[in-house]
């Protein structure tokens, strides 16, 4: 406390380019979380379904679906008849509107089968033996929202990755430099313990202190402002993404670990993955400093 | 016990250096380095202290060459050395205290033997009712008891001193050198200083230097400009 109260000017330098640093940090982790999330949940929905017309013979389907079992492309495969079908339209559709859900019977919906692919690329390949087939009225595949969320979550990663590693080299810099700064000042204390028989430990143990101080308090703000600015936004969010699933972390369900909405668990995870990237971060650029200067 | 063996020290900008000296100085000995200034006075404490490395030669200290390539463990080297300085070298922001306390928590000693310890010497040094003092509040001649007491503190066998009373006017240097004589029985102790007065008072024995080589040593000698 009392080096960060000398050099005032230099403290708030480390602490300023810390806590944008760790801002970045944890806004792109939960978009990125969302997005993953938000795939891997768009990945195990039925990529293709096929509808059949309705002359089509239950055993004909069968046949169908037993022949895309042994294909080895597909996860799963499930056959929806015409009463689920029904069923289906039937909760899906307001009930304030009787005049639609009494304009549909079993008879005018299609059966079908809901197929999800074990890789994305094999929904063409699916879809296209599929058309060919006797009995079939219409395929529809999902490859291009599976596609599109595929690139976004990919360049997302990766402009991340580059925006977070250029505020994590400038944030070493700048603690480094401020560090330098803060071992010239005190050149004759440190001169001092060395001729006492500090060790180099004791000597550096200082500066190594406020660094894991600086990562304390700047990753505990950014870490609050962030969640202040996403609970404020919340209700906007909330109606923005209406009908999206509670998303869960890399399938971490079972640690209650859920990215949308955000979970206690996932914003402990936050927290904690925030303060230790900002302790890392000031300890590295200090110790950077004091292997270099002391 | 500390030997040099044939030392030389060279300085890339000339004066200062040693040229191929060689003594040895007893446990418990009370020794003064005197000479002109640039005689090599302070090079050796350096060289003892391993601030500096010689260009040749080898000094042992308590049965080690520090001077071996081998040789690594400065920090215990130096918690067996204190040293005095003539600007005193105390931290403005640690009180009397606190900084004679230095000596041992640089040492990682426990803070009740570290309690104990400074208390003895702010008895010996007469500091005893200033020891919540800050620098800026001492006179000279107490911040130079402050830095004794932190030299010695500890298991110190070794008193290394610069021109000791280089800033002190006459009485305080008095004062100053007869805490020194209370602290000889049981340490070596080295002062390098030009104060003739002293050197030839005390009748201990005296290396005189000049141009960086020992002309003359002698116990219970004096000193002459």
């Amino acid at each position: 406390m009392q080096s960060i109260k000398r050099t005032p000017y230099q403290s708030l330098a480390s602490f300023m380019i810390l806590f944008f640093t760790l801002f970045m940090a944890v806004f792109f982790f939960t978009l990125t979380s969302f997005f993953s999330s938000m795939l891997s949940y768009v990945e195990t929905r039925p990529q293709v379904t096929v509808y059949f017309e309705s002359t089509t013979q239950l055993e004909q389907i069968n046949r169908l679906k037993e022949a895309i079992m042994q294909s080895q492309k597909a996860e799963s495969i499930k056959y929806v008849s015409r009463e689920e079908a029904l069923k289906i339209y039937k909760t899906s559709i307001s009930r304030d509107e009787p005049q639609l859900q009494e304009l549909v019977s079993a008879e005018t919906l299609p059966a079908s089968l809901e197929i999800s692919a074990k890789k994305p690329e094999y929904l063409k390949e699916i879809a296209a033996f599929l058309q060919k087939q006797p009995g079939v009225d219409e395929v529809v595949f999902q490859k291009n929202i599976v596609d599109r969320l595929h690139t976004l979550t990919t360049v997302l990663r990766g402009v991340a990755t580059g925006i977070f590693a250029f505020l994590l080299f400038t944030s070493i810099i700048v603690l480094i430099t401020t560090t330098a700064f803060k071992i010239a000042l005190k050149k004759d204390e440190i001169e001092l313990l060395d001729l006492l028989g500090a060790s180099k430990f004791y000597i550096r143990k200082p500066f190594l202190e406020e660094g894991i101080f600086f990562g304390l308090v700047s990753g505990t703000l950014a870490f609050a402002t962030f969640f202040g600015i996403f609970f404020a936004l919340q209700p906007f969010l909330s109606s923005y993404l209406r009908g999206i699933p509670d998303l869960s972390f890399y399938g971490l369900s079972h640690l209650q670990l859920f990215v949308w909405p955000p979970s206690l668990a996932f914003i402990v995870l936050s927290y904690t993955l925030t303060v230790a990237f900002g302790v890392i971060i000031g300890l590295l650029g200090n110790y950077f400093a004091t292997s270099k200067y002391i | 016990m500390i030997t040099f063996d044939s030392v030389s020290k060279n300085y890339s900008y000339g004066s200062g250096g040693l040229t191929d000296i060689s003594f040895e100085v007893e446990d418990n000995d009370f020794i003064f380095l005197v000479g002109p200034s640039g005689a090599g006075k302070t090079t050796i404490l350096k060289l003892i202290m391993k601030q500096l490395k010689p260009t040749s030669g080898s000094i042992m200290v308590d049965g080690q060459d520090i001077t071996d390539k081998k040789f690594n463990d400065t920090t215990a080297l130096r918690r067996k050395i204190g040293m005095v300085f003539q600007d005193f070298k105390i931290l403005t922001n640690n009180n009397v205290f606190e900084n004679i306390a230095l000596g041992l928590k640089v040492t990682g000693t426990h803070d009740k033997k570290i309690k104990e310890s400074v208390e003895e010497l702010l008895t010996l040094v007469g500091l005893e009712e200033k020891k919540f003092m800050f620098p800026l509040q001492l006179s000279a001649g107490e911040l130079q008891r402050v830095a004794i007491a932190r030299s010695i503190i500890g298991d110190r066998t070794i008193l290394l001193a610069d021109e000791p009373t280089g800033n002190l006017d006459p009485k305080t240097t008095w004062d100053i050198m007869k805490l020194f004589k209370k602290l000889e029985k049981k340490r070596t102790i080295i002062i390098a200083t030009h104060n003739v007065e002293i050197v030839n008072s005390f009748k201990k024995r005296v290396i005189t230097l000049t141009g960086g080589k020992i002309i003359k040593d002698q116990r219970g000698g004096g000193y002459h400009l």
